[in-house]
């Protein structure tokens, strides 16, 4: 079942989709058709949309053939000189790769920073400190 | 010790890869049906005129640059067209599809059939370049009309004369218009579906529908003589 369309809605279709029927979707075009049938109105802005499609495609420049001729056989003789395409690169990118080192790298520094053992029992100049400090040594 | 590897039919008729890793015989491997249906033909049996673009592409991306010479003969034209209607100067037109051809060599490797039709695959290439282009103009847009090589009406028949009068007028509403929105324009004029052409122009199908209805107020208003709604 299709919902009756308006002629506002007609309007814009015709704006985003273009004055031919067949390229909109099927139940906006039972729609449309439906509303054609009723709305001399709507008959009117589909002439009007009819006749700027076809003034547009006539104003759009067209390529002259001597220029597609040209292009074709520029590009064949850069294919001719270019290497091989590149194969598609597998994994992850680079950029990617060097972040996920950085950022272990930081976890890394992290995790020993505060996981590490206290080193004051092996400090090795402990003992010269505290006799330093029994023979009032000002150090 | 190296190992050897070849294609064969087997006995129940299924393509399998021989892999030989040892003197003591062949290990025999069935290959993914996927993998086999994309084994290409050698270079010298392949009809490349009959090929559909995806195959074309997978055979440019192994080097064949024959298949890439067809796919060239098959979209040049629209390529070319495409960049004129987007930048309006046929120079430049020429010097971006070019390009445009160039980059889809490159990169044939990287296209992938099943995320995109080569012919959207291409005209995001040539838009992206052309909208590129237009962006690095100099202030003063290029004379889009006079690129056009439009004819003076001149004297002639009423009606000879107003048909050229509405040409000019959309002339010179194409050079207006934005060239996103002349982008959108070229697309639905090559008949593109709304889906296929929001994917070229890398925009939303609701994005693509804003820039037609845009371009579309604004050719007609002109082409009435006066300024959009």
């Amino acid at each position: 079942m299709t919902t009756a369309m308006r002629p506002d809605r007609f309007a814009r279709r015709l704006e985003t989709d273009g004055p031919d029927l067949a390229t909109w979707p099927a139940t906006e075009r039972a729609a449309a058709e439906a509303l054609l049938a009723t709305s001399p109105e709507a008959r009117r802005r589909l002439d009007a949309a009819m006749r700027l499609a076809r003034a547009v495609e006539a104003a759009l420049p067209r390529p002259d053939p001597a220029a597609t001729a040209r292009l074709r056989a520029a590009v064949a003789a850069r294919i001719a000189r270019e290497p091989l395409p590149a194969p598609p690169r597998r994994g992850f990118s680079p950029v990617f790769q060097a972040s996920i080192g950085a950022l272990a790298a930081a976890v890394t520094c992290a995790a020993w920073l505060v996981f590490a053992p206290p080193v004051s029992g092996s400090d090795p100049l402990a003992p010269l400190l505290q006799a330093a400090a029994l023979v009032g040594d000002p150090l | 010790m190296g190992s050897f590897a070849s294609l064969r039919i087997s006995d129940k008729g299924l393509l399998v890869r021989t892999l030989s890793l040892t003197p003591a015989g062949p290990a025999v491997l069935p290959v993914d049906r996927t993998d086999a249906s994309r084994i290409a033909p050698p270079p010298l049996a392949r009809d490349r005129a009959a090929a559909t673009d995806a195959d074309l592409m997978a055979w440019a991306a192994s080097g064949d640059r024959l298949a890439f010479d067809a796919i060239v003969g098959r979209h040049a034209e629209r390529v070319l067209r495409v960049a004129l209607r987007v930048l309006g100067d046929p120079a430049e037109a020429e010097e971006v599809a070019q390009e445009a051809l160039l980059r889809a060599w490159r990169n044939a490797a990287v296209f992938d059939p099943r995320r995109a039709s080569f012919t959207t695959w291409l005209h995001r290439i040539v838009l992206n370049l052309a909208i590129d282009c237009t962006r690095r103009r100099p202030a003063a847009p290029a004379d889009l009309a006079a690129a056009l090589d439009i004819a003076d009406p001149g004297p002639g028949p009423e009606g000879l004369l107003a048909a050229a009068e509405d040409q000019a007028r959309l002339h010179r509403a194409l050079a207006e218009l934005p060239p996103r929105q002349r982008a959108a324009i070229a697309l639905a004029s090559e008949g593109m579906d709304a889906a296929e052409a929001a994917a070229a122009l890398s925009v939303s199908r609701r994005a693509l529908e804003g820039l037609l209805r845009r371009a579309r107020r604004l050719l007609g208003a002109r082409l009435r003589g006066g300024e959009p709604e």
